[in-house]
């Protein structure tokens, strides 16, 4: 790998930190508004349910969102927090459809302690003011002005330090602020302050109330006509307001989340840390509260936000499990529960661990995700590309074409499939069992090979062959009628749909016939200058059955002409350019818009906008599928049209939002394809491939398939072994059901294919498993599975104690077969020359697999290193050990055979706390730290002095905006030697918030335009709100801020496809490259992920 | 609501106990807008969401890029009380002496906060300022000069000059 890195995001984050309702995008409309960390999703509510609108990325990860209407407005205004420091404001434009900037700005101080307990961000119900708490002691305010803008900031001291949440009270004459802090006897307090305008300055308001619950940590406002604060605590629930003080006992648990069902603010949902659900009722005698009622309403995700819709339905956002759209039911069911989920949203965050596989063998990786935490954990599948379920196949070499037909025009279902070879043409049926069988049509030359079929109106069927074009019934399977060729020519290409024929004889001679009821008609020829490649007359206007537009494309002159129907005129002809001849031609139509492929013999695919009326040509596309010729086939999924291309990358084209997209198909060469729908098969296509013909149904049409594997425990570590087919977890299980929370931790073995649990190795009492290894070790041919654990006892800051286990799978089960104590976590194991190397709290540490007299093995510790804080991370590559350290960044060891010891050869002095790290190539590694940035630093074999050999050069810098659990080497697409996007190495990486994305390192060539691409992108893209693209992706810690250099942010360069034909010609003129080039090249990118 | 049928299914297990009708009833008369209404409700797959390009200018209004006053929060203060101070200080005055004090006043906006906490009320600070500004020597000459006591601490000979130059 190199220094020059891609950065981008194979599967967005999926982690719902915050939501809200209200009327956004018009007075009409009521939007559900979700944030998603670095993005927001909005959808608009609907008799019909949750319409998605619109997925807007933000330069920041929100801190803080919030829904607001200004004076004076009909529509609400949404305000946006990031964790940097900087607020907008944005109103939804309906005419332009575009989110409008209103205000924003920058809200950090130069000094000020960041709060440890999350920015709070929070809009004066009277709109007079937005209040900020972003650090310690200070308190924010941006007031409005009567018509509604912002003024100026400024800060007010706030006395408490330790605040842990503040909402504004409602039905105040001056804007209130409610704090619930903690003082230094680690009491809790609620305070009312009351925020003065004019002096800037608080005064001391209306009420206050001392001594809360221990676990108070939420608060609610509550709206007129009662007004007030309730408190939410983890054994009591208070309401509180200058009047009335009530209290009612819980049940155990920590809140962490409320959402306000009716707008009096009578009742709340309440989410708790199990997922429980309940109902929060104010109850009250006219306008005063009597007293608080507490219901449970069942189960759903671990709750981080709640939004009440309408009409019983809530929205359940999540970080620690999918998010859910549930309904509230007026009567429980079986198991007593009032919440019904209707929908599920994957979130794949918190994805704490991950590992590669390809599990199908096909070259095709796949990511097994620890996701989720507590009793949503679980495993998840993600897997790139288009899948095919096989149903059935057989061994057919030498297919040269295959088309299915049907017994009548009225059947729905394909009958026969013809599959034709070079000197034959095989015919086969589903017979009464279901089974494929050979069969014939006796009206059909089954001694040649078939050029084309198709179903024809009035119960007819149509074979071209090289000879001649035959009619048949369906019915009687008789010949009907016959066109030959005229004598001396043969057929080389053909097509035909219900209605019409069209053929090309040698000679450029272009044939149109007409289908009648047991007749063929010729009704036009035309004589082209060149030979004919390839034809198409797919119907895509208004009448299903006849095309008024021919496509042909030509040798010699390599163009693709529309003729019209059926007068054969010319409309237009296009010049391809270049030497490759067009190999099939393909008119087809997508959400509308039609549009004309054209695949070339090098894997090439070139894609128009067809205007139906002129047969103009316009917005040429040329992407790469793959390196042989391509075959062009229409099929319909989930009553959807999509477009197979068959080559040696197998693709399907389809269309999402009026754009379209290309999806790999994990198959590895296919030579042809065509849709069976058949009564056995249902939905199914027949695939050539390799010698064999299957047949199988087809995933969704989708770039990523997730599957999850529900576990109900917190899967923290995996690791998959190949010889035993299996998977290990460390996982912990809460016990929620005792008095007293426990926790208990597992190693377990999981079944490969099935996911199923087929072993369970219990730790010990306070163990906890904190990595896990497959490897083999020298002079043993047995594959182990490694465990690290650490004794996490209460007392203890950190732990002194855990232990190596090695584990051999013997018939499924888990076998113990050796053990090592520890002085420390074992935080990471690694295989290392055909021994373990173990990082054990500051020391790595290399452990030899002894043979023991007896004949037993046994760990032996051969040598170790000194000098880190806590080595959480640790990556090798031959001799050479990459350490990542708690707070000390990076450090190079080597292992030294001769002396039997590690030492450091180099290391990165900059302080960063390290959260994953990995070796891209022999003298470059990347690190990611806890403040969401990605480092790249480079070992300087070549300094003059030891002290420059001594250091790691930090080479690149970039800001990712997402905590990285952990890197691995590897790629979710399939790879193919010949392309060039196979040549290039990638790491995958998985996020708190659910990301998986990809590094991809390029050569310094492509860096370098790709560099030039982006900042042209970004002056072409603007940042939702004012946010700034170079701001957003400037390496940022407490102690520097620089900008990115050395990484490219593919996703802002991937949006170049999402342009305006006029934004796109743009940026082809500053870049001087054509856009059909720039989308090639883009587009290539795209097939990274 | 169907009262009988709720009451008759089990409450639920680990919650506080009531009877689950009158969760029911607390869950009657839930808000309705109309949406959500239809029998079949479902929600579209989520990853179809069009993706948001924002290709047009994002710049806010001009004067709505708003900044945090950087003035320290204490001086901020100070200096509000002083205006506010000024502003009942001068009402008072213009009823007593509008032509007189119209000088002092003008000047005294123009002097630094600092001292003025200290000396709040003082009607000649400017002077005082100057004064200030001397060491003791030179107060002890200029008292000399003017015939009057050098002895005191210096804010006596600050006191003395001053009586002395009214």
């Amino acid at each position: 790998m190199s220094i020059w890195n891609y950065v981008v995001t194979a599967h967005k984050p999926t982690n719902v930190t915050h939501s809200c309702v209200g009327n956004f995008t018009s007075p009409q409309e009521l939007n559900l508004i979700v944030a998603k960390c670095t993005r927001i999703e909005i959808h608009m509510l609907t008799p019909q349910g949750l319409q998605p609108m619109l997925d807007v990325p933000i330069y920041g990860r929100i801190a803080t969102l919030e829904l607001f209407r200004p004076h004076g407005e009909t529509q609400d205004f949404l305000f946006i927090a990031t964790e940097r420091y900087k607020f907008c404001v944005l109103q939804w434009d309906p005419e332009t459809s575009e989110l409008v900037t209103r205000a924003m700005g920058d809200v950090s101080d130069r000094i000020g302690r960041p709060t440890d307990n999350g920015q709070i961000g929070i809009i004066d119900p009277d709109c007079r003011l937005i209040g900020l708490h972003l650090y310690d002691g200070l308190f924010k305010v941006i007031p409005f002005d009567n018509k509604g803008q912002l003024k100026e900031a400024f800060n007010i001291r706030l006395e408490e330090l330790q605040v842990l949440d503040i909402k504004f009270l409602y039905g105040c004459s001056r804007p209130t602020i409610v704090v619930l802090y903690q003082d230094n006897k680690d009491a809790r307090h609620v305070k009312t302050y009351e925020v003065s305008l004019k002096d800037k300055d608080f005064v001391e308001g209306p009420w206050s109330q001392n001594n809360l619950d221990n676990g108070a940590d939420l608060l609610i406002p509550v709206p007129p006509p009662f007004c007030g604060v309730i408190i939410v605590g983890e054994e009591t629930i208070v309401y509180c307001s200058a009047t009335a003080f009530k209290a009612i006992p819980i049940r155990p648990s920590i809140t962490r989340a409320y959402g306000r069902v009716d707008a009096d603010g009578s009742r709340y949902l309440l989410g708790d840390h199990a997922g429980l659900l309940h109902l929060l009722v104010i109850t009250h005698e006219k306008e005063k509260v009597t007293g608080l009622k507490i219901e449970l309403l069942g189960e759903t995700s671990i709750a981080s936000t709640i939004s009440y819709l309408d009409n019983a339905f809530v929205f359940i956002g999540s970080s620690y499990g999918d998010s859910q759209l549930i309904k509230l039911n007026l009567q429980p069911d079986v198991k007593g529960s009032y919440v019904e989920v209707l929908e599920r949203y994957v979130n794949l965050g918190p994805i704490v661990d991950f590992c590669v596989v390809d599990l199908e063998r096909q070259g095709q990786g796949q990511v097994v995700t620890c996701s989720g935490a507590y009793k949503d954990g679980s495993l998840r599948i993600v897997r790139n590309g288009i899948g095919i379920n096989e149903q059935a196949s057989v061994e057919l070499q030498g297919i040269k074409g295959m088309w299915s037909l049907r017994s009548s025009t009225d059947d729905v279902y394909d009958t026969f499939l013809v599959v034709s070879f070079i000197s034959e043409t095989r015919i086969l049926a589903m017979n009464l069992e279901d089974e494929l069988e050979e069969t014939e049509i006796e009206g059909f030359d089954s001694q040649v090979q078939t050029l084309f079929c198709h179903d024809a109106l009035y119960n007819q069927l149509v074979q071209v062959t090289s000879s001649s074009v035959r009619l048949v019934s369906s019915t009687s399977r008789e010949l009907r009628n016959e066109w030959k060729a005229p004598t001396g020519y043969s057929v080389n290409v053909a097509t035909a749909n219900a209605s019409q024929v069209l053929l090309a004889t040698g000679g450029g001679h272009l044939v149109y016939l007409e289908i009648g009821d047991g007749i063929l008609t010729e009704v036009k020829h035309a004589q082209l200058e060149y030979e004919i490649s390839c034809l198409d007359i797919n119907p895509i206007g208004p009448n299903p059955n006849f095309s008024q537009l021919a496509a042909v494309g030509m040798w010699t002159d390599i163009s693709v002409r529309i003729f019209s129907l059926p007068d054969l005129n010319l409309i237009i002809k296009e010049n391809l350019g270049g030497e490759i001849i067009p190999r099939s031609v393909l008119l087809c139509s997508f959400e509308g818009i039609s549009y004309l492929l054209c695949a070339l013999g090098d894997g090439h695919l070139l894609n128009f906008i067809l205007n139906m009326s002129t047969g103009e040509l316009t917005d040429r596309k040329k992407v790469s599928l793959g390196t042989q010729p391509i075959t062009l086939r229409t099929f319909s999924s989930k009553n959807a049209t999509h477009v197979f291309a068959a080559s040696d990358r197998p693709t399907v084209i389809y269309s999402s939002n009026k754009k379209l997209l290309y999806s790999n198909v994990n198959l590895k060469e296919v030579s042809h394809m065509c849709p069976f729908n058949s009564a056995a098969f249902p939905d199914s296509l027949a695939i050539a491939k390799e010698g064999e013909l299957t047949i199988g149904t087809i995933d969704d049409i989708q770039k990523l398939h997730i599957r999850s594997i529900p576990l109900g425990e917190h899967a923290r570590r995996i690791c998959h072994q190949e010889q035993t087919r299996t998977f290990a977890i460390c996982s912990l299980k809460y016990n929620q059901a005792s008095a007293e929370e426990s926790e208990m931790h597992f190693v377990r073995l999981l079944d490969d294919q099935t996911f199923e649990i087929i072993s369970t190795y219990a730790l010990d009492t306070y163990e906890c498993g904190c990595s896990i290894l497959s490897c083999s070790f020298s002079d043993d041919i047995n594959v182990y599975y490694c465990v690290g654990t650490a004794y996490v006892l209460p007392e203890e800051n950190e732990p002194t104690k855990g232990r190596i286990l090695v584990f051999v799978v013997e018939d499924g089960k888990l076998q113990l077969i050796a053990e090592k104590e520890t002085k420390g976590a074992v935080y990471s194991l690694n295989a290392f020359n055909g021994k373990l190397l173990a990082a054990i709290n500051q020391k790595i540490q290399l452990y030899k697999w002894m043979l023991r007299d007896d004949g037993t093995h046994e760990l032996q510790s051969e040598c170790g290193h000194h000098g880190h804080i806590l080595a959480l991370y640790v990556q090798t590559r031959g001799d050479f050990i990459v350490v990542g350290d708690l707070m000390k960044s990076i450090s190079l060891l080597i292992y030294k055979h001769e002396e039997g010891a590690i030492e450091e050869r180099a290391r990165d002095y900059n302080a960063n706390w390290m959260s994953a790290v990995e070796i891209l190539d022999d003298d470059v590694y990347l690190g990611a730290e806890n403040n969401f940035n990605l480092f790249t630093v480079r070992k300087n074999s070549e300094g003059a002095t030891d002290e420059e050999r001594a250091r790691l050069e930090v080479v690149g810098e970039y800001h990712l905006g997402e905590f990285i659990n952990r890197f691995r080497h590897g790629s979710l697409v399939m790879r193919l030697p010949d392309s060039d996007i196979g040549q290039i190495p990638t790491v995958i990486f998985g996020t708190v918030n659910g990301v998986i994305g990809v590094i991809a390192s390029l050569p310094n060539d492509q860096y370098i335009f790709l560099e030039k691409l982006q900042s042209n992108m970004r002056k072409v893209i603007k940042g939702v709100g004012g946010l700034n693209h170079e701001h957003w992706r400037s390496f940022h810690n407490e102690k520097k801020t620089a900008d990115a250099r050395n990484f490219l942010d593919g996703d802002l360069i991937e949006s170049f496809l999402d342009l305006s034909r006029g934004r796109m010609e743009e940026i082809s003129k500053t870049m001087g490259t054509s856009i059909e080039e720039l989308s090639k090249r883009v587009e290539e990118l795209t097939r990274l992920h | 609501m169907e009262e009988g049928s709720s009451s008759a299914s089990p409450p639920p297990s680990d919650s506080i106990p009531t009877t689950s009708g009158t969760v029911a009833e607390f869950l009657t008369d839930l808000p309705s807008r109309g949406l959500f209404s239809s029998t079949a409700v479902s929600s579209s797959n989520p990853g179809g969401i069009r993706i948001y390009v924002c290709d047009h200018e994002t710049a806010p209004p001009e004067n709505q890029v708003i900044k945090t006053d950087q003035m320290n929060i204490l001086i901020r203060s100070l200096t509000l009380k002083k205006q506010q101070g000024e502003a009942t200080d001068n009402s008072r005055k213009r009823a007593a002496d509008r032509a007189a004090d119209g000088r002092a006043s003008a000047k005294r906006a123009s002097t630094s906060s600092q001292n003025s906490a200290r000396q709040g009320g003082s009607s000649s600070r400017a002077a005082d300022k100057k004064f200030q500004g001397l060491t003791v020597e030179r107060l002890r000459a200029l008292l000399k000069e003017k015939g009057l006591s050098p002895k005191g601490k210096k804010d006596e000979l600050i006191e003395r000059l001053r009586n002395s130059s009214k």
